[in-house]
């Protein structure tokens, strides 16, 4: 009897040995470990020898049974891995096959724009406001300090709401399609909420077509107003944008202007990318720019007839306001070098699809 | 408005050393921006006089010929075009090196020794629009006659011929400050930017003339506040002399004769517009200056014939209109070579009639920019003693008379000032006597009060200085921004917060992009063809009074005519796509502004497979209302002519109509002119605004195993499938959700039937569901949808 298991250990651990695939490791497993293998029919022997003999013959069974059961599981170990070995081997791809663009679809530049700039402001504080983009001429002209005979009253300049040759004039004078996002001044002051810091980023509109200009564009407005706002603080917050949305290495200039709606005013220019700063392209007149300059868009301190406007005393309340092409600001950061500005707005998919 | 200034010129009342680079930024600092600037000796690099000496034809060209030229040193050929050119001329020749435009054309190129059709020429005789002279009198084809402009020998460099060792700046001049127009105001302004001492003008009075005049001046026109003449006799008018028609030509006006160029030489000096008369054409020596008459015709300098009216202001004698006031002068009241008499005008006229009056009669001048922009009388009398002054001296002639029509006269503006409150607008420490000393050199007069200062404003900034705030701007700019620290504001958060419908169209369209549609940004001006091709009545929408062009005449109430639109420019290169928009229309009302009202459209066209298509966009809205916490129910309960009648459903939140979403009516796909079908979403966004919110509902995950089986039914092809989900879902308790898997028609289907793939899905609360259990469930569903729907099951 322990011969026999003896014998059958070795005879196990010899096919073992040879067993190289995983059918022949089931077979194997089967013939020797299986409900009905060789050890399971020779442990049902033991049952027959009286209960000494039972005992020494159990031991080794036991014993037998651990070698054989340790040995098939360093077999299945080895067979297993050596089967992946060689599948690994066998697989095989093309990587030069084309890649599967995710399907996701394209945001608008001008929505991309409007997403960040209105997050750069976010950022110090500045809150989202939306006003009308079709508006009394009160909150677009009168209440901005601009007086009946200023020339973008004009209508050559500006857009009016009428029909069959008259103007649609209400309560606060003519209907216009906004000039600028500025008549969100007084109508973000008249709201009483104070401290203000808006941003207002909408539609405008100007009788006006060519390649540099859009008859419908954006600005995005800002206006911060509070006790003891100051010139330093417009600073401040142009040099926060610029180097947020432009570039740390830019500079940036206040250079005065005129503007009816603000006092002291100014424009505000960042240096030039493409001749950096120096207005000169290898010994030429760089063509982006005004001698090292490019003008961002007009800003100032609001004038005190404004905010007298809106129901504030300009002897307690200060504020500053700026008001910026969005298209424009895009374009100088972008270097996409649209040559012609309409471009945007033509809805052209082979356009749209590569931003 | 931009003006070119030349630099010497400033210097003459500028007291600067400073390099024309270190000027210019200085001056941009603090005052205006100097654009570009030009400096006139390297221009002319390179150029030289030269005089012909002998021309032979070109053997190889007819229009060109071979003129042998002096250039001083040595005789060199030269292929020249000139029709004009002659022996002994004298000419401006570029050698090789020079930088010249051909043709004049904008780009300047650097000249080559070449040879033209196999002649040799070394350099080019110029026209003067050539060398970026554009105003000089030259005839097409021509060269530049130099003979009698200049007398320099053959060689001589022409930057020290023409003595322009001198540097133009292109300045940009604020609509504000049509003072710094002239040159004078300029420097003034300059000399304060630089700080640098200003050197005003000499004083200049006009007597009240040599003898008693003849002439007479009415006002009968209220628009014009002040009128200035001057009656000098025994004139010649020839050409102005060399150094005057060098300053004109260089900030880029055009020589004419001796007078003609005064008036301007006074207007660039002095910034205040004159005008010239040769005193013969004036009938009865009697000026009236008077409204426009209906219909009255006068012929312009520059030969354009014109309409008057009465919005315009008139120069006339008691017989006919003379001039434009303030905008152009007539034809037959100028000075020529005949004229012995001249009567200088320096006027004062109403800026806005000005303005409005140039764009009536569509002519433009330098004159009208200059008064459009609001002048002071105050200037008259300096400007007309300057024209009489420079009169005498090139023109010869004596002043016999002056007239001032000045009925009321304007005092001066006074206002208070603080220094503090400038301070304080600022943020920056400007000490009063650093205030005080930047208005005084600018010139307003400051005078000590009690508390603070009265200002006067100097008559050149009459229509500038509005008010006390007005000092702030001088005191800051010329203190320098550049000089200002920059801070971040530090001070009290907003009291209000982002606008919610902002927030939610900006995370609309990232949903949509992120769910594969792309963007269209439509104009929002639209015109009466895509407002009908859509059924749209014109009536319906805002229309402009005023449109740019015939295209864009109202504003869209609805974003599909738009997005049709681009949809048929689109389907030629792009056969199909997911598209979407996201804007506001504008809505007419009964009264007052127009309702601005956010909406959506989002779709695909080019659709070949509709079933998809529909239940794509459905899935794209169902989604978005998951995420946004809103409930929408589509029913095809509803009716509406834009849109396919079998392929629609009607979207409403809460029994509240919100939008449509289906096939557009084949009738309108066609006008727009599409080819294949397109399926849209319509939104009102605005309607949803006030229920969005980023939902995130937590459900608990079952406890016991979730079991799914799928049965395909055949039934009718139009039994609808929430006829079958509900039917499944009805069954049992245990029956927790029917989806789809798989529609089938074709081989084996009988037709006007399909083949309907659902899955059922059943789970207890409460225990494992045994298998017996499940199959008594979909024994009891297979029943229902038998008895309730006909349906039969496959399989």
């Amino acid at each position: 009897m322990q011969d026999a298991l003896l014998q059958l250990q070795t005879e196990a651990l010899a096919v073992f040995l040879n067993v190289k695939t995983l059918e022949e490791l089931e077979a194997a497993r089967v013939e020797y470990l299986g409900r009905k293998g060789r050890l399971a029919e020779a442990m049902k022997d033991l049952a027959s020898l009286d209960a000494e003999a039972r005992r020494d013959a159990g031991k080794i069974a036991n014993d037998v049974k651990r070698t054989i059961e340790a040995s098939f599981q360093a077999t299945e170990a080895r067979v297993v891995a050596g089967a992946a070995e060689e599948r690994q081997a066998q697989e095989w791809l093309d990587v030069t096959l084309p890649g599967i663009p995710p399907a996701v679809g394209h945001l608008h530049l001008t929505t991309q724009a409007i997403d960040e700039i209105s997050g750069i402001f976010a950022h110090i504080g500045f809150v989202r406001s939306r006003h009308p983009e079709i508006d009394w001429d009160y909150y677009a002209f009168e209440s901005l300090n601009m007086p009946k005979e200023h020339p973008a009253r004009d209508e050559w300049e500006t857009f009016f709401v009428g029909d069959d040759g008259e103007v649609a004039v209400g309560e606060k004078g003519k209907i216009v399609l906004t000039p600028h996002t500025s008549n969100g001044q007084v109508r973000e002051i008249e709201k009483g909420e104070l401290p203000i810091r808006m941003i207002n980023i909408g539609k405008c509109y100007r009788r006006q077509a060519s390649a540099r200009h859009l008859p419908m564009f954006h600005q995005f407005e800002g206006l911060m107003i509070d006790k003891n706002v100051t010139v330093t603080e417009l600073k401040g917050v142009f040099d926060y944008f610029v180097k947020r949305y432009f570039g740390a290495n830019r500079a940036t200039r206040l250079r005065p202007y005129h503007f009816r709606f603000t006092e002291p005013s100014f424009e505000l220019d960042i240096s030039c990318a493409v001749c950096e700063g120096t207005g000169k392209v290898d010994g030429v007149k760089c063509k982006l720019c005004k001698g090292g300059w490019l003008e961002l868009g007009g800003a100032g301190m609001v004038h005190p007839n404004v905010l007298k406007a809106g129901g504030l005393d300009p002897n307690e309340y200060t504020g500053f306001a700026f008001g910026w092409g969005l298209e424009r600001t895009m374009m100088m950061r972008s270097g996409i070098n649209i040559d012609d500005i309409r471009t945007l707005y033509k809805n052209d998919l082979r356009f749209l699809t590569q931003f | 408005m931009n003006i070119l200034a030349s630099y010497n010129w400033l210097k003459e009342h500028v007291k600067t050393k400073l390099s024309a680079e270190e000027f210019a930024k200085e001056f941009s600092l603090r005052s205006m921006s100097v654009e570009s600037i030009d400096r006139l000796d390297q221009r002319f690099e390179n150029m030289v006089i030269g005089v012909v000496k002998s021309i032979a034809q070109h053997p190889n060209a007819d229009r060109l010929r071979v003129a042998t030229v002096d250039i001083g040193e040595k005789e060199v050929p030269i292929v020249c075009g000139g029709t004009n050119l002659a022996e002994n001329m004298r000419v401006l020749v570029a050698l090789p090196g020079s930088r010249v435009r051909w043709h004049g054309g904008a780009d300047w190129t650097e000249l080559q020794k070449t040879s033209i059709r196999g002649v040799e020429s070394i350099g080019m005789i110029c026209a003067p629009s050539e060398v970026g002279l554009d105003k000089v009198a030259c005839g097409d084809h021509e060269i530049w006659d130099l003979t009698a402009v200049i007398d320099a020998p053959a060689g001589a460099s022409v930057a020290a011929a023409f003595d322009c060792n001198d540097t133009m700046f292109d300045i940009e001049i604020t609509t504000n400050r049509p003072d710094a127009m002239g040159m004078l105001g300029l420097a003034r302004e300059a000399a304060t930017a630089v700080g640098a001492d200003f050197i005003p003008m000499k004083g200049l009075s006009l007597s009240k003339g040599e003898k008693e005049g003849s002439f007479t001046v009415r006002l009968e026109d209220d628009r014009c506040e002040r009128y200035m003449a001057a009656v000098v006799e025994g004139v010649t008018v020839g050409d102005s002399p060399w150094w005057m028609q060098k300053r004109l030509l260089f900030a880029g006006l055009k020589p004419i004769n001796a007078i003609v160029d005064i008036t301007n030489y006074v207007a660039l000096e002095l910034g205040q517009p004159m005008h010239a008369f040769d005193a013969e054409t004036i009938a009865k020596d009697a000026i009236v200056v008077r409204q426009g008459k209906q219909g009255e015709k006068l012929v312009l300098l520059d030969g354009k014939v014109v309409e008057l009216n009465p919005s315009i202001t008139v120069i006339a004698d008691p017989e006919k209109a003379l001039a434009v006031a303030g905008i152009m002068g007539g034809k037959d009241s100028g000075t020529t070579a005949h004229t012995t008499t001249i009567v200088f005008e320096a006027a004062t006229f109403n800026a806005l009639t000005i303005r409005r009056g140039s764009r009536a009669i569509d002519v433009a001048s330098d004159s009208q920019l200059l008064f459009e922009k609001g002048l002071s009388p105050s200037a008259l009398p300096v400007a007309l003693a300057r024209a009489v002054e420079l009169a005498i001296e090139i023109t010869g002639g004596s002043l016999v008379q002056v007239i001032d029509e000045y009925p009321k006269a304007r005092k001066a503006k006074v206002f208070p000032f603080h220094p503090d409150a400038a301070r304080r607008r600022i943020g920056v420490d400007i000490s009063d006597e650093q205030q005080v000393d930047i208005l005084t050199r600018l010139g307003f007069e400051v005078a000590k009060k009690k508390t603070g200062y009265a200002v006067t404003v100097p008559y050149w900034r009459e229509d500038d200085i509005e008010d006390e705030v007005d000092f702030t701007e001088e005191v800051a700019r010329m203190y320098g921004y550049h000089n200002m620290p920059s801070v971040l504001p530090a001070s009290r958060p907003p009291a209000g917060f982002d606008d919610a419908s902002l927030d939610w169209a900006m995370w609309t369209k990232k949903f949509l992009a992120g769910a594969g549609f792309s963007e269209f940004f439509s104009n929002s001006m639209v015109s009466v063809a895509d407002l009908e091709m859509y059924g749209v009545s014109p009536k319906d929408a805002l229309p402009l009074y005023n449109p740019l062009s015939t295209d864009l005449t109202h504003l869209r109430p609805s974003l599909i005519p738009s997005v049709l639109r681009a949809i048929e420019r689109n389907q030629a290169f792009t056969a199909s796509a997911n598209i979407f928009e996201l804007a506001r229309v504008y809505l007419p009302q009964d009264d007052g502004l127009p309702e601005e009202r956010m909406m959506m459209v989002f779709g695909e066209y080019g659709v070949i497979d509709a079933e998809n298509a529909f239940m794509h966009l459905r899935g794209v809205l169902e989604y978005f209302g998951e995420k946004t916490g809103i409930a929408f129910t589509i029913t095809r309960d509803g009716e509406n002519d834009h849109w396919h009648d079998g392929r629609t459903a009607f979207i409403s939140v809460d029994g509240v109509h919100v939008g449509v979403l289906g096939q557009v009516a084949s009738d309108f796909q066609a006008s727009f002119g599409i080819h294949r079908p397109v399926f849209l979403a319509e939104i009102n966004l605005e309607a949803l605004f006030p229920f969005m919110r980023h939902a995130h509902q937590y459900k608990a995950l079952p406890a016991f195993p979730v079991v799914t089986r799928d049965i395909a039914v055949l039934v009718d092809e139009k039994i609808e499938f929430e006829k079958i989900a509900s039917v499944v879902r009805g069954a049992k308790n245990l029956v927790t959700d029917c989806s789809i898997v798989e529609l089938y028609r074709g081989e084996g289907i009988p037709s006007g039937k399909k083949s309907v793939t659902v899955r059922v899905t059943l789970v207890s609360p409460d225990r494992t569901l045994t298998s017996q259990e499940v199959d008594d469930v979909m024994t009891t569903v297979v029943r229902e949808l038998a008895l309730r729907l006909d349906a039969v099951i496959r399989g």
